[in-house]
Parts: structure tokens; sequence; C-alpha cells
């Protein structure tokens, strides 16, 4: 790490917003801390006073009982002895003249009550000490006695808490600093996998993905969606480049089918019916290729899903019907027999011009990849809320492994790829019905294939302004 | 017939007034949205063939005002935008067909034909009848020199359809279109086998064959020459 960097780096940390956050805290933490000790000191001084306040009574009492009333001089007896048996206590005993008789402090004025002054002697810890006392009027001796203990103690209390004090605080700072920074370069770290690995995969490796450490913590869970993200748009982009190269492939073989034939014409110098005739077959295959294009076309824009807006209800019946009808002849033409059982007055939600192909499509398929004298059958059934439409032909059916392929674009199951058809009828099949949220099941017919969609029954007319439907992102699901 | 051809890709446009010229018609070019509209408006035509996407005014817009000022010359609209709904909206517009690029030349040709003989306002006829070909359009029913013909109801909406265009070039995507309600262009023979099928019902074993095969267009009910 250059010194730079490390810079970067500390200065980052103050931007995170972990850090920030921790500094908070521990400003939350510093503030609660001096309430605290703001309690706990006041407290603790108003007992200690509180508690010399009380001794120093109790001295005056004995003072006063060992006098035994014996007026002035009593006193003057009693304070002498206190004064030499009680270290730490101040005495005073003066006359109503002002004058100090007894004790170990100079002449005061005579004041009632707790009093805080200076010691007269410099104790022998060298601290800077004072005193506190009470002094009463005494009316009766004519004598005012004052009685004070040193507020040493009082001092030494205040320096230890303030001392603890600030001790607590350096302490409290620095320990939130240094998890506060510990957390934040955690973080950092994190959100730095984040970033390098988005710019490996803006560099081009699509195959990265976030690490996952496994402690199943927010940070987890975050790279596991983000994970699944970027392998569904790998996914995606992967599609893209498949159907790319098969455009390229599929479209190449036609046009080189077309080069051939016109540059042949040029060369061999037919009559001017030859040409007509290589002509007509040049604008048949630019027709096909052309088709392709618009099939794909087709097929992009139904799968963008803007269709949907203009999705009504739809009297399936009668489209299914007419479809068939449609194609009737076309299989009567090739001996096969095309059967419709459909029950009238099936209405799904969707849109007319995509179903009516699906369906085209779909018995399209069925004609041209059974045999002559094959039979087909088209049928509807309604059951509770769903509602299932089949296609079925006696055929040769597609093969287990292949049923899943055969939604792909440009994919046919002769490999040679010279049979009729450019291998997007199933594609937009799944396009179509992916886009009305309906599953497309291929099974087999025994002998022959068998194409399943199930709708979901249409909503009665006065329900069918309803929420639209959210947006199917899957394929068509399969038959296991 | 006097065609205004709003376009402006001045091949297009080139290839287009050359090929219904040689149909015999008279087309006069625009270049862009509002001059279009200037031109439309102010001269008489018997149709309009406008591109979508035009500098100035889009063709939608264009058709728009048209039908606002209530000019109701027959439109085509001729357009590289082929989303399913673009058509709707084209036809919702005012236009009266719609025909996409790539196209067919006999398809344009044969859509020109339909659209500048179609009456100004939809008479509603009882009976069609062509040589000795009758068709109740109430009823129904269809008789070929006298004798009753019994036809699928697909069969009878071709036949239906054919006859309102008697002696014009109907083309295939205009039966899927107009039929079956087919906007998509089907794989297989859909609509020879249906045709092969009303051959055989109305021409089969008579004199004059009414069914004809354009090749390279379309169909063709007419009386032979």
């Amino acid at each position: 790490m250059s010194k730079g960097e490390f810079f970067n780096r500390r200065t980052r940390i103050f931007r995170l917003s972990s850090f920030r956050l921790t500094l908070a805290y521990a400003g939350m933490f510093c503030l609660s801390f001096l309430v605290l000790f703001g309690l706990v000191y006041w407290y603790a001084l108003r007992l200690v006073e509180a508690q010399i306040d009380t001794t120093v009574a109790s001295e005056i009492a004995e003072i006063r009982a060992n006098a035994g009333g014996a007026g002035i001089e009593g006193l003057r007896a009693a304070v002498d002895v206190m004064t030499d048996r009680a270290p730490g206590f101040y005495y005073l005993l003066q006359d109503d003249s002002g004058r100090a008789l007894a004790g170990n402090l100079p002449a005061m004025m005579p004041l009632d009550g707790v009093q805080e002054m200076q010691a007269p002697l410099p104790p022998a810890h060298g601290h800077s000490a004072g005193l506190r006392g009470r002094g009463v009027v005494l009316p009766d001796e004519a004598a005012y006695l004052f009685v004070g203990l040193g507020t040493f103690e009082l001092h030494e209390l205040e320096e230890f808490v303030t001392r603890s004090f600030l001790w607590g605080m350096v302490a409290t700072v620095l320990l939130a600093l240094a998890g506060g920074s510990l957390i934040s370069l955690r973080v950092l770290r994190k959100v730095e996998a984040v970033a390098r690995t988005s710019r490996d995969i803006i560099g081009g490796d699509l195959a990265r993905r976030l690490p996952v450490s496994g402690a199943d913590d927010e940070f987890d869970r975050l790279a596991t969606s983000l994970n699944a993200m970027l392998a569904r748009i790998q996914d995606l982009m992967e599609d893209i480049r498949q159907v790319s190269s098969d455009i390229a492939h599929d479209l190449r073989t036609p046009i080189t089918r077309l080069r051939q034939r016109l540059e042949y014409a040029l060369r061999g110098a037919g009559s001017i019916e030859d040409m007509r005739l290589t002509m007509e077959e040049a604008l048949a295959e630019i027709d096909s290729i052309l088709a392709t294009f618009g099939a794909l076309l087709r097929i992009a824009q139904i799968e963008s899903g803007a269709r949907r807006s203009a999705f009504t209800r739809i009297d399936l019946s009668e489209l299914m019907l007419r479809v068939a009808a449609a194609y009737e002849p076309v299989a009567a033409e090739r001996g096969q027999t095309l059967a419709a059982a459909v029950p009238p007055g099936l209405a799904v939600h969707g849109d007319r011009a995509l179903l009516t192909q699906l369906f085209a499509n779909l018995i399209e398929n069925a004609i041209q990849h059974s045999p002559d004298g094959a039979a087909i059958a088209v049928s509807a059934m309604a059951g509770g809320e769903a509602l299932e439409i089949a296609v079925a032909d006696n055929g040769p059916g597609i093969p287990e492994p292949f049923r899943e392929k055969v939604f792909q674009r440009f994919f046919r199951l002769e490999e040679s790829r010279t049979s009729d058809g450019n291998g997007l009828g199933l594609s937009l099949v799944a396009a179509i019905a992916a886009l009305h949220e309906v599953p497309v099941l291929l099974e087999d017919n025994q002998p022959g294939l068998v194409v399943r969609l199930r709708f979901a029954a249409s909503p009665r007319a006065d329900e069918a302004s309803g929420e639209a439907p959210s947006l199917a992102l899957g394929r068509p699901r399969f038959a296991p | 017939m006097r065609i205004l051809l709003v376009e402006d890709d001045t091949q297009t446009a080139d290839y287009v007034r050359r090929g219904l010229g040689e149909e015999g018609h008279n087309v006069a070019v625009s270049g862009d949205g509002k001059d279009g509209l200037l031109n439309a408006m102010g001269e008489a035509w018997d149709l309009f063939i406008v591109d979508r996407m035009l500098p100035g005014l889009d063709g939608l817009s264009l058709v728009r005002s048209l039908r606002a000022a209530g000019d109701c010359t027959p439109v085509l609209f001729l357009t590289t935008m082929d989303g399913i709904d673009d058509r709707v909206d084209g036809l919702n517009a005012g236009g009266d067909d719609y025909l996409t690029k790539p196209f067919a030349f006999a398809e344009l040709v044969a859509r020109v034909a339909a659209l500048g003989r179609r009456p100004p306002q939809a008479r509603s006829e009882a009976r069609l009848k062509i040589a000795d070909l009758e068709i109740d359009l109430l009823s129904r029913r269809v008789r070929r020199a006298g004798h009753p013909v019994e036809l699928q109801p697909q069969e009878y909406r071709l036949l239906e359809y054919l006859a309102r265009h008697a002696n014009q070039v109907v083309t295939r995507t205009m039966l899927l279109e107009n039929v079956w309600d087919f906007h998509f262009d089907p794989r297989t023979n859909v609509v020879e086998s249906h045709i092969s099928r009303l051959r055989s019902k109305i021409d089969r074993g008579q004199e004059q064959e009414l069914i004809h095969t354009v090749r390279g267009a379309g169909y063709c009910l007419r009386v032979p020459a």
C-alpha cells in the first residue's frame, strides 16, 4: 500500500457512514458519561459535607456537655482538652469582646451557622487545605464557640473523582475511535470487494461473483442477491450471444444459396425465360430471409412484454375453431385429419392476434412434422380455475432430450436445416405463451406429440378491468 | 388514378412512382409531412400513400389532420413500422390499409386497386352477381348457374371477399388478413387449399371458370375475356 493510497484509505474511512455512526455513538456515550459523573460528583461532595457537619455538630454538643454548665471557664477547659486530643479538628472559643480564649484558631466574626475558610496552619501533608465548621453564639456564657474540620478529604475526593473521570473519558474516546475504525475497515474491505468485482465485470469478466463469507449476515444476503442478478444477466447475455451467432449462421446459408443461384444465372447465359425463373427463385429466397427477420423481430417485440397493454377478453372457442377450420383443408391435402373438440364459450384474457398466431403455429407444426395420413386433434377443456387446450398428433413426436431445446430460436430436429420452416415457429409459441403467463407442456402422445397450454380462466367481465399481471421473466415450463 | 405519395426516401418514392405509373396511375410525390399535407389539401386526389416516419410531420398526424378536415380520400400506409400495434395505430388514425416495407410490388398494386375502387360510402348491397354466380349477402346463399352451392363458413367468406373485389387482383396477404384475420405469413398453403376447395365447388363442371390465379400476384374473380 503506497503512502497516497494509505492516506486515501484513511480519508475514506472518515467518509464511511459506519465510521460516522460510530463517532456519533461515541459522542452520545461521552455525554451520558458526563452526566453520570456530574451526578456522582455532586452527591459524593454533598455526602462528605453532611458527614463533616454531623461530626462538627456532635463535637460542639460534646464540648458543651463537658463544660457542664460551668460558664465560659468550663467551656475553655473543655475546648483545651479537645484541642489537645483531636488532631484535624479546629476549635475556637472567644468571648463577646472578640478575644480568643481557647482553641487553635484566630478570632473571627461570631457568625452562627456553617462556614468554610482557609486553615491557618499548613497541614502536615503539604496540601493547601481549607476547613469547614459551625459556629454557635452562646448567649448564656456570653461566648462564641466554633468547631471545624479540615476539608482535606473532601478535596482529595474531588480530585480523585475528576481524575477518574478524565481517564475514563480518554479511554472511552480511544475505544470508540478504535472500534469505529475497526468496524469501518471491515465494512470498507467488503465494499471494496464489491467494487473490485464490479470493475472486473465491467472489464468483461462476466463469470465473476461477489464473495460470500458464509456468516449469513446482511452483507452475505446482499452479495447473494447481487450474485443471482449477475447470473441472470450472464444468462441473458449468453442468450443474446447465442441468438446473434445463430442468426448469422442461419441467414448465411440462404444468402449463399441466393448468391450461387444469381452467379450461375449470370454465367450460364441462358434464355430470358431461364433468367426470369432464376430471378423468381431469388425473390422467393429473399422473401424467406425477410420472413425470418420478421419472425425474429416479432419474437423480440413479444418478449419485451409491451403487448400486454392490448390484452382483452377473448372468445377462445371461436378463435380455436376459426384457426382449426383454416387449416383443415391444408391437412386434408396431405391426407391428414384435423379434428377440433372445443366446447363453446371459453374465454381468456389475452391478445387476439398473437393467440391466433400461437394456435396457427402449433397446428402447422403438427401438420408439417406428421406424416401423410396422420390424425391431428385440437381440444380444449375447462376445469375449475384453469382452462387447458391441447394440440396432439400421432407423428414421430419429439424425443425427451430435445423437448426443451425445440423452443430455442433456430432449433430444428433435423440437423441438415434443409427442411421447411425457419426454426422459429415454436420460439414464437414460447414467447407468446410467456407473455400470457401460460406454461407450455410438451408430452408424449404415444405415439406422437401433444402440446398442452394451461390458461388461467379469464376473470368475469365485471372484474376484467383489474390489475395487470406482473411481467413474466421465466421461460415456458416443461413437463418432467 | 391520381395518387399522392408522401415518402421521404427518394429511392422508394421513385420506385413506387414508376411502378404505379406503369399501371396507369398518375403519381405525385411529397418529400416531407408538411408539404404532403399542403398538397393533399390543395387538390383533389383518389388515394394517398403515406409513410409513417416523415420529416416535418409524421404520417399518423398527417392523416389525422386530413380526417379532421373532413377529407375522406382513402389512405394506404406504406411503412417499415411493422409492429403489431403499429397497424392498429395506423388504422385508428384514419388509414384504410396498411402495408409494411419491404413489400412485393404486386401487393402494392393490388391494394391500390382495391382502395381506389372502394365505393365512397359503403353501399349496402343485398346481392352480388358475377356472370351466373349469385351471392345473397343476407341469407349467405350462393347459386351457380341456378344451382345452390353448399359452402363452409370460411369458404363463403373467401368467396364474398373475392366477389366484392371482382375483376381486381387480391393477394394472398389480403385474403389472410380479411378472411381469416391472420396478420402473419403462415408457413403452409392455407389460402391455396381453400381456393382449391372453393374452385371445386364453384367452377368444377362449369363452362366458364370464374376464379383465376394471377401468377406472382394472387387471385381474381372475373368473367374470362
